[in-house]
């Protein structure tokens, strides 16, 4: 009894216990609709920051430019699923494909054709997300060739400003994904038979569990302990014959893909793709948010994380006007206390929860138990 | 004088003064302010604020603009940056707090925007504050106060640094910490000083970038990561290379994107952050040091000795 | 005049000095020899509050003076010259100078500035060029130099000899003396190279892993039989 009744006193049992009571909370008085964007959310972002977690928690290296391969994931899934299915259809697909006028009538045609197939929606979703894994992967190779020669803090403001530039580059280049005004993404998930949003759930809830279990064995196999070697110091880790820019560069590929295909997911869920809104502050910060809650290098500290404060973010939304319509009076909106929220959250965990809800558990050569057994023998023996 | 200097003169001397004071932060605390973005934006309120409110030109807001950055340099080192230096914090940690903070500012100034829009009927979301500027000989002010603003600056923090007593204290601790406490300087003074010094020239920065650029809640944001560029390509090594740095990032990208412009289209204006990023990422792979690291004496020791060869 | 007894120190969970006595008295020169990762500096550090001191006293003038912080070393009327890093290269030798007087009222630091000139002759010569500019044993003349701007009661040299030809060495230990003869100044002088700090030296204390393995007048300790097995600690 004693030990169940530590067990809920531990932190993150508790912040898990509060979400699903958040959860309920939301479901009987919002219903399922809100609590299934709220989830779909949360997947997608437990995929992208379990790809920051390897990047940064476990190799080490501070990934300030995480948007990039969401762009990358995003972009090749706002521009090239449409354009393929375009070309079969004998529809513009070049770059015509993008300018709003074409894209705006082209789409729901394709769409109409992927309604009716479920073979096809299928194929079609596949294919996004390889794609988006692909120029993931890509952007996650090229963005790896600095991360050799800086260190630091410098590798993370190059990184950042990277992002950022990519960002305005799909802002301003329209046949890329549409400039200014967004491109539509073929819609796979309507030819099910179900709810849209129900498909869209399945859909992210499944990659996340696959993201999840991916970064759960990398972590506990002898990779990942080489990247955690790189971390701790990559002086040693050479000294030991691991190649450190093979390590990197092996970590910073797989997590663009990872993330890529988050990008890919999130373009798909919401049938747009619009380039201004791949912000630093949504796809990077809030991700190291997550990241820093959950507890950095903690696989399911993430997840923690991650539900916790998507659905504290939630709340401020939905919320806002029956808890903060105090600050209505002043003509100030609450919405832009998600801000505050993440700088708070920033702030205090750097100062009081530096290591996070959930600790990293730190791999013993032996298991606990034997290593007990072991000791109580050498105090018997003395 | 051409368009593009006019603007850009102010442009760079803007970045100038929030590069120097990046580069000062660094070089003392080890530091990298994010937060020097909405420091900026919270200089360019201040002026509007009075400007718009009160009425008068810009400039005689400006010292104003410099204490309340400096209040706000105060804060965030009681708060963040002290206990986190007394742990040891590493650069990455250091950097992260200031990016809370930096957050939280911009959420208070969005909800200072709304209520300056609700009360006063005012539009801060957008401000041209050219409009505010006064003219002289035809032309904005702002062309010839804004590089004198940087001049002041630079002059006076010359003075302070090199002939009080506290100022070369700040250069000896941060030359060698261990010496300087032992010689009886107290680095929390220190420490703090910077935050002033450096919070100050923050928010007197965006002031001056406003007068060139759209003035928003976002005007920091947006160019932070120029800020950097500029302190990267001076070195991070002294706070004049961060000025000068920071006023070369910005004159090349006015220069360099109106040329482009002109020749190849308007287009190009879209792409224009491309310009400080690889002014840093060349910086940073070829010559990390910067121009303070460039030995400036020998390039001109050998090319003054092959002048005297050839005669 | 300083007085250190049962020191155990180190750092953090590192344990340097055992046991660790050591008298230094009024205007004499007390020499610490011993070979590398001896704890010599550990020994400084503990002073100057920049090691841990896990148990023991250090007395200046009677007075406990254990575990006091860095900055208030100063005040307390003891001089530090630390092995590298002893001046300020940035700076210029006249702020060089101001700074090693920094918590002085100005009078007072002219007063210093005046009589240190007219000891370090070389100081007055390069009084604007950079501290950078100058040669190894330009700058520890300099750095000894700051040490005396505050008319210390004692002051701390942390192998002086470092990066310096015998020649220069020989310059600087010999200055040493001088200070002692001249101004009657308390010096805790910490050597590596043995034979040059105990020519110099009046009392002497032998430094090995932590713990002192001899303790008596620098002649003694020159002319020991033992001195160099001592030195490396080799057993019987």
């Amino acid at each position: 009894m004693k030990k169940i009744f530590k067990f809920l006193l531990r932190r993150d049992v508790l912040i898990a216990l509060l979400v699903v009571i958040a959860f309920l909370f939301i479901l009987l008085s919002s219903g399922f609709s809100l609590v299934s964007s709220i989830l779909i959310d949360a997947s997608i972002f437990t995929i992208i920051t379990l790809s920051l977690n390897l990047e940064t928690g476990l190799t080490g290296v501070p990934q300030f430019g995480r948007v990039i391969a969401i762009i990358a994931g995003a972009f090749a899934v706002g521009a090239i699923p449409g354009r393929i299915m375009a070309l079969f259809m004998h529809l513009p697909a070049g770059a015509e494909y993008a300018n709003d006028s074409v894209n705006y009538k082209v789409v729901p045609v394709i769409n109409k054709l992927l309604e009716t197939s479920p073979a096809l929606s299928i194929l079609v979703l596949i294919m996004s997300l390889v794609i988006a894994a692909i120029f993931g992967a890509i952007m996650g190779w090229i963005t790896s060739r600095p991360a050799i020669r800086l260190k630091e803090a410098y590798l993370g403001i190059s990184l950042l400003a990277i992002g950022d530039f990519l960002m305005w580059v799909g802002h301003n280049w329209e046949p890329l994904v549409g400039g200014t005004t967004a491109v539509f993404v073929p819609d796979p998930l309507r030819a099910f038979g179900v709810n849209r949003m129900l498909m869209a759930l399945i859909m992210t809830v499944v990659l996340a569990v696959l993201a999840y279990i991916i970064l759960e064995k990398l972590t506990w196999s002898p990779f990942g302990r080489t990247l955690k070697m790189h971390r701790d110091s990559d002086l040693a880790m050479s000294v030991y014959g691991k190649d450190k820019v093979k390590v990197r560069t092996r970590s910073l590929v797989i997590g663009a893909a990872l993330a890529a295909v988050a990008g890919g997911a999130y373009v798909i869920y919401t049938g747009t793709c619009t380039a201004i809104s791949f912000t630093r502050l949504n796809w990077t910060f809030w991700p190291w948010a997550y990241m820093m809650l959950g507890g950095i290098g903690s696989n399911t500290g993430v997840l923690l994380g991650v539900l916790a404060l998507a659905i504290a973010r939630s709340m401020i939304v939905i919320y806002r006007g029956a808890v903060f319509g105090f600050l209505m009076a002043w003509g100030i909106d609450p919405i832009w206390l998600e801000y505050t929220l993440l700088g708070a959250v920033i702030i205090i965990i750097i100062l009081f929860l530096p290591q996070g809800l959930v600790p990293e558990r730190t791999e013993t050569i032996l298991p606990p138990d034997r290593v007990k057994r072991i000791y109580e023998k050498i105090i018997k023996r003395e | 004088m051409p368009g593009w200097l006019a603007s850009g003169l102010v442009y760079a001397s803007g970045l100038a003064l929030t590069s120097g004071g990046i580069t000062f932060l660094y070089i003392t605390t080890r530091t990298f302010n994010f937060a020097h973005a909405s420091m900026a934006t919270f200089g360019f309120y201040v002026v509007y604020t009075f400007v718009a409110l009160k009425g008068g030109n810009p400039y005689i807001y400006f010292p104003l603009a410099f204490l309340f950055g400096s209040l706000l340099g105060i804060i965030v080192y009681f708060i963040l940056n002290r206990p986190l230096l007394k742990r040891k914090a590493n650069e990455i940690t250091l950097m992260m707090s200031t990016l809370g903070y930096d957050l939280i500012l911009l959420s208070l100034i969005q909800m200072y925007c709304d209520y300056l829009t609700h009360t006063y009927k005012l539009y801060p979301r957008r401000v041209t504050m050219s409009v505010y500027d006064i003219q002289i000989g035809g032309m904005n002010a702002s062309t010839y106060f804004a590089p004198i603003t940087a001049v002041l600056i630079i002059t006076a923090l010359s003075l302070f640094l090199t002939r009080t007593k506290f100022g070369i204290a700040m250069r000896a601790t941060i030359e060698n910490t261990p010496l300087s406490e032992a010689s009886g300087i107290n680095s929390d003074k220190v420490y703090m000083t910077s935050w002033v010094i450096g919070g100050g020239m923050a928010s007197l920065g965006g002031a001056v970038l406003a007068m060139a650029t759209t003035g928003s809640p976002v005007l920091g944001m947006n160019l932070i990561a120029n800020m950097f560029a500029g302190a990267i390509l001076g070195g991070l090594y002294s706070i004049y290379g961060g000025l000068f740095g920071g006023f070369v990032v910005g004159l090349a990208e006015y220069a360099i994107v109106y040329w482009l412009a002109e020749s190849v289209g308007t287009w190009v204006l879209g792409y224009r952050l491309a310009i400080p990023l690889l002014i840093m990422v060349v910086t940073l792979l070829f010559f990390p040091r910067g121009l303070a690291g460039i030995q400036w004496r020998r390039i001109f020791k050998s090319l003054s000795s092959k002048k005297g060869e050839a005669s | 005049m300083l007085s250190i007894k049962n020191l155990y120190s180190g750092y953090g969970k590192l344990r340097v000095l055992y046991d660790v006595n050591v008298e230094v008295p009024k205007k004499e020169i007390t020499v610490i020899v011993g070979p590398n990762g001896a704890g010599k500096t550990t020994l400084l550090n503990s002073i100057l509050g920049f090691a841990d001191v896990f148990s023991g006293k250090i007395y200046l003038d009677d007075k406990d003076m254990t575990g006091t912080p860095a900055h208030r070393i100063a005040q307390l009327g003891i001089s530090f010259v630390p092995q590298l890093g002893s001046v300020f290269a940035n700076l210029t030798l006249k702020e060089n100078l101001i700074m090693a007087a920094y918590t002085l009222p100005k009078k007072e630091v002219d007063k210093r500035m005046e009589q240190v000139l007219e000891m370090f002759p070389i100081i007055k010569e390069f009084f604007h060029r950079k501290a950078g500019t100058l040669s190894g044993g330009e700058r520890r003349m300099l750095s000894i130099g700051m040490g005396l701007m505050r008319n210390p009661k004692i002051m701390l040299l942390d192998e002086p000899s470092t990066d310096l030809a015998p020649l220069i060495t020989k310059e600087v230990m010999r200055t040493i003396k001088r200070l002692r003869d001249e101004i009657g100044l308390t010096v805790l002088l910490v050597e590596q190279m043995a034979k040059l700090a105990l020519d110099i030296g009046d009392n002497a204390y032998l430094l090995v892993s932590g713990q002192i393995k001899f303790k008596g007048k620098a002649k003694e300790l020159l002319q020991h039989p033992e001195l160099s097995k001592l030195y490396l600690g080799i057993k019987e």
